[in-house]
């Protein structure tokens, strides 16, 4: 039986982004309308009940945004320390979302994050994208598990 | 000023060195993002890291003692990040200093502390606050 991700991935993220950022206006949109030159690739690897990654993609400009928004900073390049920063966000938003799930009575973990695209390549039964649009830029998620 | 009054937990010794806490991880910030050359700002970079080891670890275990206080069934899972927090940083220290004070490393440890610290403080400390109204025991601090 498919396990519903999409809607604990997506909340996850609203959620994360309200309470770090104070955004209010996030919304859903199709993965297809992600168009992005240039993005931040973040995996994080889910092991436990459920087990694979989860991939975000944060385009260069939103990157940027989302660590002046936490500095107070201006941010002028996706360098080591925006990288990190904007790891650590798709590190907290995965942590929520296994919270979520932990409520259907799954139990993962997640570790730690890495820069790049794992290999997918793999049969995954459980693979959807979800993306949120926001007044700073869209954030893509890949989700691609497989039940323990 | 990165802080934020809706960090705020209504603890008055907490809210201080929550204040603290933020007022250095940003002059750390300012002297790790600043245009000054690596070999220029490296002195300044150890001792506000020297200083933030130790206060991180002072900081924790006063909020952990309040927890215990207002007898926060949620203090186990707070110690436990409070605890990582606290290997990282020593971890990453120690691999700091073994380099030879390698500037990448730093940079990347700022941006994770930057987050880290805003997640934990805007989410999971008021966990602690909200519990604390719900009791309410705010301003049980001694």
């Amino acid at each position: 039986m498919k396990t519903n991700l999409y809607t604990p991935f997506v909340q996850a993220t609203c959620q994360v982004l309200q309470t770090m950022l104070d955004l209010t206006d996030i919304a859903e949109r199709s993965a297809d309308e992600f168009h992005a030159n240039e993005y931040l690739e973040i995996s994080v690897g889910v092991v436990g009940d459920l087990e694979g990654f989860i991939t975000y993609r944060f385009p260069s400009q939103t990157s940027l945004n989302i660590v002046q928004i936490l500095s107070g900073m201006e941010m002028d390049c996706v360098d080591d320390f925006v990288t990190s920063a904007v790891s650590e966000i798709a590190n907290i938003i995965s942590g929520t979302v296994m919270t979520l799930l932990s409520a259907d009575h799954l139990t993962c973990d997640i570790l730690p994050p890495f820069q790049g695209k794992p290999d997918t390549s793999k049969e995954y039964s459980q693979r959807s994208q979800c993306c949120v649009s926001t007044s700073i830029g869209d954030i893509c998620l890949d989700i691609a598990l497989n039940k323990a | 000023m990165f802080w934020k009054d809706k960090y705020r937990l209504g603890v008055e010794v907490i809210d201080q060195e929550h204040m603290e806490l933020f007022q250095r991880v940003e002059a750390f910030m300012n002297v790790l993002r600043s245009s000054q050359s690596w070999e220029e700002k490296v002195g300044q970079v150890n001792e506000t890291l020297e200083f933030m080891k130790n206060y991180v670890v002072e900081h924790f275990s006063h909020e952990e003692a309040y927890q215990k206080k207002i007898q926060y069934p949620g203090y186990e899972a707070h110690k436990k990040k409070h605890d990582e927090m606290v290997q990282y940083v020593a971890e990453v220290s120690e691999q700091y200093e073994k380099s030879g004070f390698n500037e990448q490393l730093m940079q990347q440890f700022g941006g994770r502390l930057l987050a880290w610290l805003v997640n934990h403080v805007a989410a999971e400390d008021q966990r602690i606050a909200a519990y604390a109204i719900e009791q309410g025991v705010t301003g049980n601090e001694n």
